[in-house]
């Protein structure tokens, strides 16, 4: 039996469960290894005058104080543009920029060399949010533009215009494993680091050139994570190069890292978006028209911003098609750690925007939502060109909200919920169907490739090592099984190793969903030169000349380690003997495979092209109960349909579905990043931001494959899962508005931004409490 | 006397001298035994990831019980069994339970598995059948961020209890209660590096090294109850004292016990008795606290923390303030002079502060019941149901006879420096018929009788709004005839998300610590 297909249990899941799997700080300090921490600046902006390490250097066990002036490669670093210090010059950007990195024998001496640090700074005008930036004029990149149609025409076709401003709050991506890395000083320069990463390569990359050597002089080493989505993207660097700095000065292994509070405080969260937005309609609810102005707020530095938010204007259509449409994006430059990658990258802000224009819409012509919804869904066979000109090819959107309106009965409980809320003093309920359709693929083209080393050994055992980088995601365990299959051997024979970048070079991040996509795809070249080999080695084993069989490589099958020719099923040979025969005869036993998604372009000039080389899609239906006394709110039924092609590993998947869709209503509901007005973090640990607990999921919460045949373009016909579902956890959101329509009658929409706190959801109550009270 | 901790880990013997035993046991663990498979995320019990469990010798048997190791000191371990993540294997097989988190993919990243697997053993070492219910309230002090917890849920639900080991058969008892009982009869010090560790083996021990410690340095030791808030407080930077005193483990204070007076029967609470044995205790005899303590932290929480360290620590947030300051209870203290009762108004003093004197501590907390046609409601209101800090909470009791309310009490929390009862707001309902517009009269004027903080919880309007809303709350569900005359409420609507059965508001959260 294949493994493909198979419900194969997590690879690492037997070292879980038991506190086996080993994580970077479970491993027991290196002989001589110290240990290394910031000095903060505690500023969210200033000017440095003065910093002076010299009484730290004196407190007994530390050995290192290292400022800019130290750092012998380059001191400025970033993914796209190198536009942010490691530490800071003149000028702090951020609140917690590290000023200067301390390396000590232990934690005592650390904190008391980190005190002993005097750092001199003017504080200057801190601009902090959105808002500010714009008045400002503060932004990092000229604006970006993507349009179709013509706006004009549309508003005037329109019977109606809805406009307004909604702010999207980021949310903090709250892996449980903080930012970690260990390194290890090796001969003639040499650095060995082990990161939490996504994005080994990267960090290889940073470290060589703070260090001021060839990247060859640099090996990251990534065997898992505690939890990425997406904050260990760029962001694992800097830890990593930190305690590089200590290392090579020093001479000693080096770990650094954040624990919780600052890793919260002091690195980037998905960005906070607001969205100026205006839009036309028609009496049934058909959007005519929709001008957008997104801004997203940036933080200190460039990082990933530029792509997070072409992603948000890629998805402002999200499942609609707009017909007359003009997107435009900017990125506010504040003093805030850099924003970065979470999973979804910009798409759940896009979405969120238009979801909501479609909610308005929705109240506006006193339609039902879903109608709304369904009635400006993408085409199969017209209306299926995006805004940027890719075509929504096997569209099942329409299939996906038909089927689960009916299996969830919206229908029925749309009328039971407008008979409670008529009733109930005490509750209110909310009811919404909502969509995702998500692109795959970096925007940017050139990081669409990936390759992957297979090595098989002379017991018929397999290796395989791809760039990906396991952080729970299950992307080792997909590979195991794609090569296992394709070799011929059992799941058990391969192994996936840790991800290194002396194995595999230039390798992309593991992100935008597409981690098994890429680097299973380059695995499944390199198996297929492998056994264009061992069928010629098989064939001319299994062959038989004189009884008129000549061997034929095309003949030889290999399953579950047994190798026979189809012509003579009854001759059979183990896997490990082909392997014995194939090094008798000296051909390679190891092949590298390389893979470039085909067919992905997208021209940010003209803001056409097809950057994604297909879509996942999927709907959820959610229903939430609030206290109208005290605006608290409970998500007590979710009905969820994803099509997932076919999916590699559906217990993997259904895992990706359920975390991603609890993650996103987190990021609706009760995760809020509070800031004081100099910049600091006040939701700086778990006690303070509120992630969802097990009783905040519902425990009616009913998952679904959509069986689609037709996807057919990508690896084993399946369809990347990771980054698509925590787009539904706005169905959360939407029903919490969807609420909000009973307290004030239909013709008044209370204006409720994102998330959809407890506090948000009363105030927009409060004007009606008392007036409900008397109506009793 | 001892100068050495002696406790159990994973069926072994150990003996902890010196510095070791002010270590957080997840540091302990992971860096001096070699056992890293428990984990550290927040540092502040707010994340599970680091629950290990603590055997304890009761009534002549093992009681194993879900700890919070990054948060409980080596030293507050003396005569336990500590059981890790790696000490939950049978010989080499993976546990049941252990294999259905495999199966049903429970773990994704692993970073939080090993806190969750020693939970949910916690919760099956009862032997009761596990429902979804008793899994999700087993497991509100343990965040995932991966799976969404489904997987978990299911795993825990398919796990055959017929197969699964409890500890005492993977653990055989009989060797370590002996041994344990014998230890936890000494009292224990250890001194190291100038500070000084007191665990007493009776009250007046514990009673003389206060005064003992008060004359020769001048200041009391730190008075360690379950040490949930100040084990926080000293992992994010505070220093600790010199000196510090356990007596979670002293069974004089641990016990619960109900007195009659007048009316009314009183509870008379050890002052060393956790959360979850008040509860347990409560269930029958004030349901609406018990139920209300379920948002109390979390398990691991309640397991450790104690009542009357929750009213030591005297915070405005503290979860149990409220209903006390409306219960009346009263604080019965001791120190080597002597005993006295303080009633709970005159013990809150302000900001964290108490009427304690420097050589006293707490003994007991005397909590009444209701008396006839007496009710009870509490409301907690956060930012999230489940593990949270409250931004405000409201205590209300009165008594509702021949139509009329009186012995009006309304104590809210999270609105001021302190919790104190709101007299004008009581005298606005005490003798009048509960009418909805005579309980908008008192939520207006509670409104304007608070001024409480904007932070992290919530602004100053959306708290004024709440003290408002709450006693609606409550006028609607005396309005609507909802009390049955046993002070429970029946649920006026459907239950939020059916975990219990009020349609209360909900969350909690609140910190024990035993300071004095």
């Amino acid at each position: 039996m294949p493994a493909v297909g198979q419900n194969i249990a997590h690879d690492s899941g037997r070292l879980h469960v038991s506190g086996a799997s080993v994580f970077i700080d479970d491993r027991a300090p290196l002989p001589g290894e110290l240990v290394a921490g910031i000095v903060p600046s505690p500023h969210a902006h200033g000017r440095l005058i003065r910093i002076d390490v010299a009484e730290a250097l004196r407190v007994p066990g530390v050995l290192a104080a290292l400022t800019a002036d130290d750092v012998p490669g380059h001191n400025h670093f970033g993914p796209v543009i190198a536009n942010e210090a490691l530490l800071v010059e003149e000028e702090a950007v951020f609140l917690g920029q590290p000023v200067a990195v301390i390396g000590a024998e232990d934690e005592d001496s650390l904190r008391r060399g980190i005190a002993a640090v005097t750092v001199e700074m003017e504080p200057l005008p801190a601009v902090l949010n959105i808002d500010a930036a714009i008045r400002a004029d503060a932004y990092l990149i000229e604006t970006r533009l993507i349009e179709r149609g013509d706006v004009r025409a549309g508003f005037a076709e329109a019977d109606g215009v809805v406009e307004g401003e909604l702010d999207i709050a980021g949310q903090e991506q709250f892996y449980l494993e903080s930012q970690i890395a260990l390194a290890i000083p090796g001969e003639s320069g040499q650095m060995e680091v082990l990161s939490s990463t996504q994005h080994p390569s990267e960090v290889q990359a940073m470290v060589a050139e703070a260090l001021g050597v060839p990247f060859n002089h640099v090996v990251c080493t990534c065997k898992r994570m505690g939890g990425a989505f997406g904050g260990k993207e760029t962001q694992a660097a800097q830890p990593a190069m930190m305690a590089a700095l200590i290392a090579q000065r020093t001479g000693k292994p080096v770990r650094f890292a954040y624990g919780k509070d600052d890793d919260m405080r002091f690195t980037g969260k998905r960005h906070a978006f607001k969205s100026f937005y205006r839009a036309g309609y028609t009496n049934d609810g058909r959007l005519t028209a929709l001008d957008v102005r997104l801004f997203s707020n940036g933080g200190c530095s460039t990082d990933l911003s530029p792509a997070v938010l072409e992603r948000a204007m890629l998805h402002t259509d999200n499942t609609s098609y707009l017909p007359n449409v003009r997107v435009t994006g900017r990125i506010c430059k504040t003093h805030l750690p850099s924003n970065t990658a979470f999973r979804g990258f910009g798409g759940p802000q896009g979405v969120a925007s238009t979801e909501h224009v479609l909610h308005e819409v929705a109240v506006a012509t006193g339609r039902d939502p879903l109608d709304v919804r369904r009635i400006n869904c993408y085409g199969t066979d017209d209306r299926n060109v995006t805004h940027y000109g890719q075509i929504v090819r096997d569209n099942t959107l329409p299939e996906l909200f038909d089927s689960l309106r009916a299996e969830c009965d919206y229908d029925g409980r749309r009328a039971e919920i407008d008979r409670f809320n008529a009733a109930s003093a005490m509750q209110l309920r909310g009811l919404a169907v909502s969509g995702v359709k998500f692109g795959i693929s970096f925007t940017r083209r050139a990081m669409n490739q990936a390759n992957a080393l297979v090595n098989i050994y002379l017991d018929g055992s397999v290796v395989v090592s791809t760039g990906a980088t396991e952080m729970g995601q299950g992307v080792n365990t997909r590979i195991r099984q794609i090569v296992a299959d394709a070799l011929g051997v059992s799941y058990e024979a391969v192994l996936v190793g840790a991800t290194a970048t002396d194995k595999n070079n230039n390798t992309s991040p593991t992100a935008a969903s597409c981690g098994t996509d890429l680097n299973g795809s380059a695995a499944l070249v390199a198996c297929t030169k492998l056994r264009e080999t061992l069928d010629r080695v098989a064939a001319e084993i299994l062959g038989d000349s004189e009884a008129g069989l000549a061997p034929e490589p095309e003949m030889i099958e290999i399953a579950e380690g047994v190798v026979h020719d189809r012509r003579r099923p009854d001759v059979r040979i183990p896997f490990l003997d082909l392997v014995a025969q194939a090094y008798e005869r000296r051909v390679s036993l190891g092949e590298r495979g390389f893979y470039a998604t085909p067919g992905v372009e997208f021209n940010r000039e003209t803001g056409k092209g097809t950057p994604f080389r297909y879509f996942t899609t999927g709907a959820a239906c959610c229903e939430v109960t609030v206290d109208r006394f005290t605006g608290e709110m409970a998500v007590t039924r979710v009905d969820l349909i994803m099509d997932l092609g076919r999916s590699i590993n559906p217990g993997i998947d259904r895992g990706q579905i359920i975390g991603g869709f609890v993650q996103g209503m987190g990021w609706c509901t009760t995760e809020e990043l509070v800031y004081a007005d100099d910049g600091r973090l006040l939701s700086y640990s778990p006690t303070t931001y509120k992630i969802p607990a097990i009783t905040d999921v519902p425990e009616a919460f009913n998952v679904r494959f959509l069986d689609n045949p037709n996807h057919t373009i990508s690896l084993h016909r399946s369809k990347a899962v990771g980054e698509p579902p925590l787009l539904l956890g706005l169905s959360a959101w939407l029903a919490a508005k969807d609420a909000l329509r009973y307290v004030h009658g239909r013709s008044l929409t209370p204006r409720l931004c994102l998330p959809a706190t407890g506090e948000a959801m009363l105030m927009a109550m409060s004007s009606s409490q008392l007036v409900s009270t008397a109506q009793r | 006397m001892r100068d050495a901790l002696h406790l159990y880990l994973n069926g072994r013997p150990l003996r902890v001298t010196g510095d070791d035993a002010w270590l957080m046991l997840s540091t302990f663990l992971r860096r001096r035994r070699s056992l890293p498979g428990t984990k550290v995320v927040c540092a502040e019990g707010d994340c599970g990831s680091c629950t290990a469990l603590v055997g304890r010798v009761e009534d002549g048997r093992l009681v194993y019980r879900s700890m919070l190791s990054c948060i409980q000191r080596v030293a507050q371990l003396d005569a336990t069994h500590v059981v890790t993540v790696e000490g939950l294997l049978e010989g080499d097989r993976l546990n049941a339970f252990q294999e259905a988190m495999v199966r049903e993919h429970g773990a994704q990243c692993g970073f939080c598995t090993p806190g969750i697997v020693s939970a949910v053993q916690g919760l099956m070492e009862s032997g009761d059948p596990l429902d979804t219910t008793a899994v999700r309230r087993g497991l509100t002090g343990n965040l995932c961020r991966c799976t969404g917890y489904d997987a978990i849920v299911r795993a825990a639900v398919a796990t055959d209890l017929g197969s699964h080991r409890r500890l005492d058969e993977l653990y055989p008892p009989e060797p370590i209660v002996e041994a344990l009982s014998s230890a936890a009869s000494e009292s224990v010090t250890v001194r190291s590096g100038g500070r000084t560790f007191f665990k007493p083996a009776t009250l007046d021990e514990a009673l003389g090294f206060l005064a003992a410690a008060v004359r020769d340095e001048g200041k009391p030791p730190m008075i360690l109850g379950g040490g949930t808030d100040l084990g926080v407080v000293h992992n994010k930077g505070e220093e600790m004292p010199a000196s510090a005193m356990f007596i979670g483990g002293l069974d004089e204070l641990r016990g619960l016990r109900e007195e009659a007076s007048g009316d009314r029967g009183v509870l008379v609470v050890g002052g060393a008795t956790t959360l979850k044995a008040f509860q347990s205790a409560l269930a029958e005899r004030l349901p609406e606290v018990a139920e209300f303590l379920e948002w109390f932290g979390s398990p691991p929480i309640r397991h450790a923390g104690t009542v009357a360290g929750n009213l030591c620590t005297a915070s405005p947030i503290g979860d149990t303030l409220p209903l006390m300051q409306v219960l009346d209870a009263e604080v019965e203290v001791a120190s080597a002079r002597g005993r006295r009762t303080i009633p709970m108004a005159d013990f809150l003093t302000g900001y964290r502060a108490t009427a304690l004197e420097v050589d006293e501590m707490v003994i007991a907390v005397r909590v009444p019941l209701l008396g006839p046609d007496e009710h009870l409601r509490l409301y907690k209101v956060s930012r999230r149901k489940d593990l949270d800090i409250s931004s405000v909470s409201g205590a209300f009791a009165f008594r509702h006879r021949d139509g009329v309310v009186d012995r009006v009490r309304v104590a809210y929390g999270g609105v001021a420096a302190t919790v104190s009862r709101m007299g004008e707001v009581e005298a606005v309902l005490e003798g009048h018929p509960p009418t909805l517009d005579r309980f908008a009269a008192a939520a207006t004027l509670a409104a304007e009788s608070i001024t409480p903080l904007t932070d992290v919880r919530g602004s100053a309007d959306y708290r004024r709004t709440l003290c408002s809303n709450l006693l609606m709350k409550l006028g609607h569900e005396i309005d609507g005839g909802r009390f049955n005359g046993n002070g429970r409420v029946d649920s006026p609507d459907a239950p939020l998300n059916g975990s219990l059965e009020l349609a209360v508001t909900g969350q909690t959260n609140g910190r024990d610590g035993g300071a004095a």
